[in-house]
C-alpha cells in the first residue's frame, strides 16, 4: 500500500510539478549547435580538398593524370569526361581531378568541382603556347577571376619540355602577363549577357590602373616546367606534397 | 582491313588498341570526338569520315567507353556494327569493371571476334551466289527455320548455321536409311546432303548428273534459266565449291558460337587460329575458369543490384519520357528536325546507363538532356571580337566582319548596333554598304553613321571620325564595293570594317552565289549570319542552305562558312527560345551577338545557362 501511494504521489508531483522548459532548451540548443558545428567542419573539411588538373586541349592533362596516379603513360584522346582518382603521397591523400579542356565541356566540369578545389594545376603546352596565347590566357583568366577559385593556390605547368621548340617557364609568365593584362581590357567591355539578373560579377584580376602581374592577384601562384612524357613531374608532385 | 581498333575511356585514356598500320590516328579519333560525340551528333549512324579514313564507333554508357574502329573509306565493311557490339560484350565479359591503371590484354579476344565477324561477313557476302543453286536455297531455308527458334542477334545467327554442319557430316550414313522419311523437309534436306556428300568424297562429277536429273524432275526451272545442258559444266563447278565454303564457313561459325555463348569447351579449330590455341590451351582453361568466376560475380552483384533497385535503361523505357521531352522542346520553338535530333542524342548517351534507386527516367533524361542543351550553347572556340580586332590592328590591317541572312531580318539594324559597341570600345568603324539593291538600304546607313558620330564625335576620340560610310551607290558589284572599302580602311587605317549586304532567301541560286563569290574575294576575318529569334522550322533550313551554298559556290578548298550568328528580336519571342538551340546546333558556331530591342545599346552576348533555363521551364 505504501509502495502504491509512493508511486501514485511521485506520479501526482510529475503531473503537478511544473514543468522546467530551462533545461529543455538548453539541452535542445546544444544539440543544435553541436550538429551546426558539425556540419560546417565537414563542410570545410569537404569543402577544398581536390586539386584540378585544368588547361587547353592537348595541353597533356589526362597524360599527368595518368602518370600521377598510375604510374603509366598511355596514348590520349580529346576527354568527354572528366577522369577521377586519389593521389597519395605520403599518407596523405588526395582526390585529383582531369577537366577536359575542350571548350564545350569544360566549363560545365569545372563549375561541378571549381567549390572544392583545393588547387588548381593550369597545364600549358610549351610548345604551342606561343600560337595560342590568346586561347591560354583566356582560359587562365576565366579561372583566376572566378570568385570560387579565389582560395585556391595555382601552379602554372609547363608541360612538353621534352620538346626541343618548347619555351621556357619564365617566358611563359612573361607572355601570360602580358596577354592577360589584354584579356583584363578586353573583359570589362564585354556585352552584357542575355538574362543577367545574377549579380555575380566576376572579379577583376589585379590592381586597376596598373599592368597586370601575378604577383597581384589573389591567389598563390607558382610556375613550374615538367614532362609528363619523360615522367620529369617532380615540380608537380613537390607542389602537391606542400599543399596536402 | 580494319587498320587501327581502340578502346578508350570517356576520360580519353586509351584502354587497348590494335594498330595494323603503324601510322598514328590520334587526330583522326580527336576529330571524331569533337565533331560527333561533343557536338551531340552521335545519333547518325555512329559513323564518321575524315580524308581517306572511315570510323566507326560504339558508346558504352554503363562502362563510360567508347569503342571505334578506323578503316579505309574505300572499303565497305558491312559487318562493323555487330563486330563493335561483340567486342563489347567481350570486353565487358573478360573485365566487368574498368579501372584506369589496369593493363587490358584484349588481343586474344580481339582477333577472335574480328575472324569471326570477318568469316560471318564473308558468308553473306557469298550468299547471293551461292543462292542459285539448289541446295542453298534449301539451306536458307533451314536457316530460316531455325531463325524461328530463336531469333535475336547476328551472334545467334551464325549459332544456327553452325548448328546446319552436323546433318551434314552425318550424311554418309543417313541418306541411306533416312531416305525413305514421309516429311516432305526431310526429302528436301536428304537431297542436299546427297548433294554435298558425293561432291566432298569423290568426284563431282558423280553427284552432278544426278542433281539436274532430279531438277528437272522435280520443279525448278530456275536452273534452266542459267542455260542449257551444255552449260551444266559451269553448272558443275559451282556446285563443287559451294560445297566446300558450307564446310569452311561451317568450321569458323562453330567458332563464332563458342565465343559467344557463356563458356564452352575450346575443341573447335580454325585453320587461322588452331597453333595459337594449341600453344596457349593451358593458358585459355586458365583464363576460361577466371571468366567463369567474374560472370559469376557479375552474376551475384546484380542480384544484389535487382534488391536495391538499380536499373538500367533501355531504349524502350526511355520513349516515353523523350517523347515528352521532344514535344516541350518543340512548343519552346525548337526546330522539330532538331528536337528529334536531340532527343536521339540522348538517348544513345542513356542507353545502357545504370540507374539509381530514387532515379526516375524522367529526371535523368531531363537531366541529360540539359547537359546536352548547354553544351550544344557553349562555344566551341574562343569568342573575344575585341581581342581579334586588337590584334589585327596591331597587325596593320583592318578586321572585317560581313552581315549575311535572310530578308528583314535586322542586319543593318544590328550592324548599327555592333558598330556602336565598336566605337564605344575606342575602335574606328568603317560601314561598307554593300546592299546595292534594296532602295533606301544604303541612306539608312548613312543615318546610321550620322547618328552615331553625334553620339560620338571626332572632337571627343582626338580628332578621329569614328564612323565613315563607304557607298558607291545601287546596283553595283557588291564583292568590289566591299574590296575597295576595305582597302581604303587599309589605307586610312580603319581597324573595322563592317560590310552589310543585302539580304536574300536562301534558295535564290544567283545572290548565294555572288554572296559567296563576296567572302571569297574578300576573305572577312568573321561571317556573322543574322537570323531572327522568331524562325521556328526554318531556321535549319536557311542555314543549311546558307552554310552549303558559301561551301558549294566557293572555289576555295577550304571554303570559308559561317562562323558566327547574331540573333535578333529576342526581345519578342519570352521564354520561346528554341532558335538559338536549332541555329548552333545546325552550324556548331556560337551566338555571339543577340538583338534585343530597338537603341543602339539594345545589343548583348548569351548567357547560356540562361537560355538552357528557359528552355527547360
Amino acid at each position: 500500500m505504501d509502495k502504491l501511494n509512493e508511486n501514485a504521489r511521485e506520479r501526482k508531483q510529475i503531473k503537478l510539478g511544473e514543468i522546467d522548459t530551462g533545461p529543455i532548451l538548453v539541452a535542445l540548443l546544444l544539440g543544435f549547435i553541436a550538429v551546426a558545428i558539425f556540419v560546417i567542419l565537414r563542410r570545410r573539411s569537404a569543402g577544398r580538398k581536390d586539386f584540378l588538373l585544368t588547361g587547353l586541349s592537348e595541353s597533356g592533362k589526362s597524360a599527368i593524370f595518368m602518370q600521377l596516379i598510375h604510374g603509366k603513360f598511355p596514348a590520349t584522346f580529346t576527354s568527354i569526361k572528366e577522369n577521377v582518382g586519389d593521389y597519395q603521397a605520403g599518407s596523405a591523400s588526395a582526390r585529383l581531378v582531369d577537366i577536359p579542356g575542350h571548350y564545350r565541356v569544360r566549363d560545365k566540369c569545372l563549375e561541378l568541382y571549381k567549390h572544392r578545389a583545393k588547387g588548381i594545376v593550369f597545364v600549358v603546352d610549351s610548345v604551342t603556347a606561343h600560337k595560342d596565347i590568346r586561347d591560354v590566357a583566356d582560359f587562365l583568366y576565366t579561372i583566376l577571376s572566378d570568385s570560387a577559385t579565389q582560395p585556391c593556390s595555382v601552379l602554372v605547368l609547363c608541360n612538353k619540355q621534352d620538346q626541343t621548340t618548347a619555351k621556357s617557364a619564365q617566358v611563359i609568365k612573361s607572355l601570360l602577363e602580358s596577354e592577360l593584362n589584354t584579356v583584363r581590357d578586353t573583359r570589362s567591355r564585354k556585352l552584357q549577357s542575355v538574362g543577367d539578373e545574377d549579380g555575380s560579377k566576376p572579379i577583376t584580376l589585379g590592381k586597376p590602373g596598373r599592368d597586370f602581374e601575378f604577383s597581384h592577384i589573389a591567389q598563390n601562384i607558382q610556375f613550374a616546367e615538367a614532362s609528363a612524357k619523360d615522367t620529369e613531374l617532380n615540380t608537380l608532385t613537390d607542389w602537391l606534397s606542400r599543399l596536402l | 582491313m580494319l587498320d587501327f581498333v581502340v578502346i578508350f575511356t570517356k576520360g580519353g585514356v586509351v584502354l587497348w588498341h590494335s594498330n595494323a598500320s603503324g601510322s598514328s590516328f590520334a587526330s583522326c579519333i580527336n576529330s571524331l570526338i569533337r565533331g560527333v560525340i561533343l557536338e551531340e551528333r552521335n545519333t547518325e549512324a555512329k559513323y564518321f569520315e575524315e580524308d581517306h579514313l572511315a570510323v566507326q564507333f560504339k558508346l558504352d554508357n554503363e562502362l563510360d567507353l567508347v569503342y571505334a574502329a578506323i578503316f579505309q573509306k574505300v572499303i565497305k565493311l558491312n559487318y562493323l556494327d555487330g563486330f563493335l557490339a561483340d567486342m563489347q560484350t567481350a570486353f565487358k565479359e573478360k573485365y566487368g569493371d574498368i579501372r584506369l591503371g589496369d593493363d587490358y590484354d584484349f588481343d586474344r579476344e580481339y582477333r577472335r571476334v574480328l575472324s569471326a565477324a570477318e568469316e560471318a561477313s564473308a558468308k553473306q557476302v557469298k550468299a547471293p551466289k551461292a543462292m542459285r543453286s539448289y541446295n542453298e536455297s534449301q539451306k536458307s531455308k533451314k536457316t530460316v527455320a531455325s531463325m524461328i527458334q530463336d531469333d535475336k542477334k547476328p551472334v545467334e545467327k551464325r549459332v544456327n548455321i553452325q548448328e546446319s554442319p552436323p546433318p551434314a557430316k552425318s550424311q554418309p550414313s543417313s541418306p541411306a536409311t533416312g531416305s525413305s522419311k514421309d516429311d516432305i523437309i526431310m526429302e528436301n534436306r536428304r537431297k542436299l546432303r546427297e548433294k554435298l556428300t558425293p561432291t566432298k568424297k569423290t568426284s563431282p562429277s558423280d553427284s552432278k548428273p544426278s542433281k539436274p536429273a532430279s531438277e528437272k524432275a522435280g520443279k525448278k526451272p530456275r536452273v534452266w534459266d542459267l542455260g542449257g545442258n551444255s552449260k551444266d559444266a559451269v553448272m558443275l563447278d559451282r556446285s563443287k565449291d559451294t560445297p566446300e565454303d558450307v564446310q569452311y564457313q561451317n568450321i569458323n561459325s562453330e567458332l563464332v558460337g563458342t565465343m559467344q555463348g557463356v563458356i564452352r569447351d575450346l575443341d573447335v579449330e580454325s585453320e587461322a587460329e588452331a597453333e595459337n590455341e594449341e600453344e596457349s590451351s593451358e593458358e585459355e582453361q586458365e583464363e576460361q575458369v577466371q571468366v567463369s568466376k567474374k560472370s559469376k560475380r557479375g552474376g551475384l552483384l546484380s542480384y544484389f543490384k535487382g534488391i536495391v533497385g538499380a536499373k538500367t535503361m533501355s531504349l524502350a523505357d526511355l520513349q516515353p519520357a523523350l517523347e515528352k521531352m521532344r514535344d516541350h522542346l518543340i512548343s519552346k520553338n525548337v526546330a522539330t528536325e532538331i528536337a528529334a535530333k536531340l532527343c536521339d542524342s540522348v538517348a544513345t548517351s542513356l542507353d545502357g546507363k545504370q540507374m539509381g534507386t530514387f532515379d526516375s527516367i524522367a529526371s535523368q533524361v531531363k537531366e541529360a538532356l540539359t547537359q546536352s542543351l548547354v553544351r550544344i550553347l557553349s562555344p566551341k572556340r574562343r569568342i573575344d571580337i575585341i581581342r581579334d580586332a586588337l590584334e589585327s590592328k596591331r597587325n596593320g590591317r583592318p578586321y572585317t566582319i560581313i552581315f549575311c541572312g535572310v530578308n528583314g531580318v535586322g542586319k543593318s539594324t544590328n550592324l548599327a548596333k555592333i558598330c556602336f559597341w565598336l566605337i564605344e570600345n575606342d575602335f574606328n568603324v568603317l560601314i561598307a554598304a554593300c546592299d546595292t539593291f534594296r532602295a533606301g538600304a544604303v541612306e539608312q546607313l548613312r543615318t546610321h553613321t550620322r547618328h552615331l558620330n553625334a553620339l560620338h564625335p571626332a572632337a571627343k576620340h582626338d580628332g578621329r571620325t569614328m564612323v565613315q560610310l563607304y557607298e558607291k551607290g545601287y546596283g553595283k558589284d557588291a564583292a568590289g564595293i566591299a574590296m575597295e572599302a576595305i582597302k581604303f580602311a587599309h589605307d586610312t587605317r580603319v581597324d573595322v570594317v563592317l560590310v552589310d549586304t543585302a539580304g536574300r532567301m536562301q534558295d535564290n541560286e544567283p545572290l548565294m552565289r555572288s554572296l559567296s563569290k563576296l567572302i571569297k574575294v574578300n576573305n572577312p576575318d568573321l561571317v556573322l549570319f543574322v537570323g531572327e529569334a522568331l524562325v521556328g522550322n526554318e531556321a535549319v533550313d536557311q542555314l543549311v542552305k546558307f552554310n552549303q551554298s558559301l561551301a558549294d559556290y566557293s572555289s576555295n578548298e577550304n571554303p570559308h562558312i559561317i562562323d558566327g550568328i547574331v540573333l535578333t528580336k529576342f526581345d519578342t519571342i519570352d521564354d520561346k527560345v528554341g532558335a538559338a538551340i536549332s541555329m548552333t546546333y545546325i552550324t556548331g558556331q556560337p551566338i555571339v551577338f543577340v538583338g534585343t530591342g530597338q537603341t543602339y545599346a539594345d545589343l548583348k552576348a548569351i548567357n547560356v545557362n540562361a537560355v538552357v533555363n528557359s528552355l527547360m521551364k
